[in-house]
């Protein structure tokens, strides 16, 4: 609760900090600040010390699950802006306090999905998220390309918000409750009215986390949306909701698993699928890290999938991993002009030290031993095994991984392989702060995947 | 039958032909009109159901404020050339077969429904009231309704960034 109340009010803040403040240095670290005490206040929040004592009743329900995956977000957010928060300029220098505000809004959707104990909550989270999401992909007003994808995610997203009413409707109905715990399907097993309300639900968190077969807006909104948004929204985002989803099939329809289990992993499967064999062809990097974060949720839904111990604390690393991973390449993208594979030819000579960060996050993604994205797969897969069932995903999942070495690789190889031509895109000479952000995420990244104690034993102590 | 069973069953006809024609109706703006007749059929829903000020708000709001702007809308696009792109045949096949599929789920969904709240509370509910409506929204749901402040914060500061000039 504390971290929920102080994030809005560090939107305010933020806000009229853009009236206040003119420099854009000052801005950032106004929101440097914010994060940190939103961090430590959850950090507070989760060892007993709250500010507020507010009678949630049947709305929220803060577990240490959801804690850790807030702590995890805000610290991604802190890592994004440190990273990017000079690039965000070039977007657009005049309302920059403003899309700081909007990601403390963001932040504070992102805590009610993670801890809703209502679908009324859920539905107030998802839209909290998703608003400031259009708006950020439309901020590169003049690109008509900007504009197109801001246009595209906010009518289907629309659309996929009405899914998910119709649903909460239906539920409502079958119910008589919006609060997810007084559910009553033992006495109702198979209610129509329930399945038909869960399955809408079920596709419109699938098309919030882009799975297959609801993925189409994402290649084009990720890819026209500023470079320095989509890094926010494929990650910290995609992972929040995901939390969202598993608690919502785990609370609310875990009984009901034998009637879903089957459709979300052929979900599950198809998503792998398309993420994975698309992003082969991609010429953009941009485009194909689009790709690959259809790819990654494929592996998520793994977790939905199988809803058990371990499939909580994967994903929960796996959110980390990603997001941490997708976040540093990103930093890195949003400083070049080109987002050609070429323009990554003979990084490594020139930017010895990026490139060497860089490489570490492709192979997290690509899901490498020693790094934290190995070991979230390999949670995942575990997870999957542990339900004894469907052993053909866990086949499935590990030959998709192994066909996303290859275009994580293209990176690498143009970086170390190749050499500078007249194709290579000017990099901007990044800072030293930068640098040292960039060593430390990846220095993190390898220390998760050694230890993943590190994060995973705050579940419990 | 009473009389509110006989209005009841004359809004709903309302209600269910004039959404009917907001989405076969090919001029767009007979839509909107047609839309403002669904609105103040669902109005009336509200007043049978003894919640004058929700059927109040609904007009306002809806009837008022949104239809007006979808109007505005419709005079800055020119919709007067027929400029609406043809569709495929194999999409809207498609599309006729998915949504058929849908409606074929819902009606087998509600053919043999266990409905919680058999009594709508006809004459009887008061939730409806200003009074018991704005005692719901500040004790029992008062989270849910601060929370919605953030969501039209956070459009409101969308607004304003995509509306300034550069």
């Amino acid at each position: 609760m504390n971290a929920l109340v102080l994030s809005a009010i560090l939107g305010v803040v933020m806000m009229f900090s853009g009236i206040l403040l003119k420099r854009p240095a000052a801005i950032r670290s106004v929101a440097i600040i914010g994060l940190l005490l939103l961090l430590a206040s959850n950090m507070l929040d989760m060892s007993g010390t709250r500010f507020f004592s507010i009678n949630l009743g049947d709305f929220l329900h803060f577990d240490r699950f959801a804690f850790l995956f807030n702590s995890v977000a805000i610290f991604c957010v802190l890592v994004y802006v440190l990273l990017t928060g000079k690039a965000i300029e070039r977007v657009g220098v005049k309302n920059y306090a403003d899309y700081f505000a909007l990601f403390f809004f963001v932040l504070c959707g992102i805590f009610l999905v993670t801890s809703f104990q209502s679908l009324l909550i859920l539905f107030l989270g998802i839209e909290i998220i998703t608003i400031p999401l259009y708006i950020l992909t439309g901020s590169d007003k003049r690109n008509l390309k900007s504009n197109e994808a801001s246009l595209k995610y906010f009518l289907m997203g629309a659309f996929s918000t009405g899914l998910m009413l119709m649903g909460i409707a239906l539920i409502y109905g079958a119910q008589g409750t919006f609060a997810i715990e007084k559910f009553n399907l033992l006495k109702i097993p198979g209610s129509p009215l329930m399945i038909a309300g869960m399955l809408l639900m079920l596709f419109s968190m699938a098309f919030k986390v882009s799975a297959a077969p609801l993925h189409f807006w994402t290649p084009d909104v990720y890819d026209g949306a500023p470079t320095v948004f989509t890094s926010f929204m494929a990650t910290v985002v995609k992972a929040a909701v995901f939390i969202g989803f598993i608690r919502l099939f785990e609370n609310a329809f875990g009984l009901l698993q034998p009637t879903w289990q089957l459709w979300v992993a052929l979900m599950a499967a198809a998503t792998l699928f398309v993420g994975n064999i698309t992003a082969v062809f991609q010429q953009s990097v941009k485009r194909m890290l689009a790709y690959s974060s259809i790819a990654q949720a494929g592996f998520m839904m793994l977790a939905i999938f199988a809803l058990n111990g371990d499939a909580k604390e994967g994903l929960l690393l796996y959110g980390a991993a990603y997001s941490l991973a997708t976040i540093g390449i990103f930093s890195v993208l949003s400083r070049m002009d080109d987002y050609s594979y070429e323009s990554f030819n003979g990084l490594a000579a020139r930017q010895p030290l990026v490139a060497a960060t860089l490489t570490i996050f492709l192979l997290s993604l690509a899901g490498i031993p020693l790094t934290a994205g190995f070991l979230a797969k390999f949670y995942m897969i575990k997870a999957v095994v542990a339900t004894g069932s469907n052993l053909w995903l866990v086949v499935f999942a590990l030959l998709m991984a192994a066909v996303s070495v290859y275009y994580y690789f293209r990176v690498i190889q143009a970086m170390y392989f190749r050499e500078a031509g007249e194709h290579s895109a000017s990099f901007q000479e990044p800072g030293k702060g930068f640098k040292w952000v960039l060593v430390l995420v990846a220095a993190l990244i390898i220390a998760l995947g050694l230890f993943p104690s590190l994060l995973l034993n705050w579940l419990y102590f | 039958m009473n009389i509110t069973q006989i209005l009841f069953w004359f809004l709903s006809v309302i209600a269910i032909f004039s959404a009917l024609m907001v989405i076969t109706s090919k001029n767009p703006v007979h839509s909107v009109l047609w839309l403002i007749v669904t609105f103040f059929a669902i109005s009336g829903h509200y007043i049978v159901m003894n919640a004058q000020f929700l059927a109040i708000v609904n007009i306002i709001v809806y009837a008022g404020a949104i239809m007006v702007l979808f109007l505005h809308v419709f005079m800055l696009i020119d919709l007067r050339a027929n400029t609406e792109p043809q569709q495929n045949r194999w999409i809207k096949i498609a599309g006729g077969i998915a949504g058929g599929s849908l409606m074929l789920v819902m009606i087998a969904a509600l053919r043999n429904v266990d409905i919680k709240a058999q009594d709508a509370g006809i004459n009887t509910n008061n939730i409806g009231l200003i009074k018991n409506l704005g005692r719901e929204l500040f004790t029992t749901y008062v989270i849910p309704f601060e929370l919605s402040s953030v969501l039209f914060l956070s459009a409101m500061v969308g607004a304003v960034v995509l509306g300034k000039k550069d």
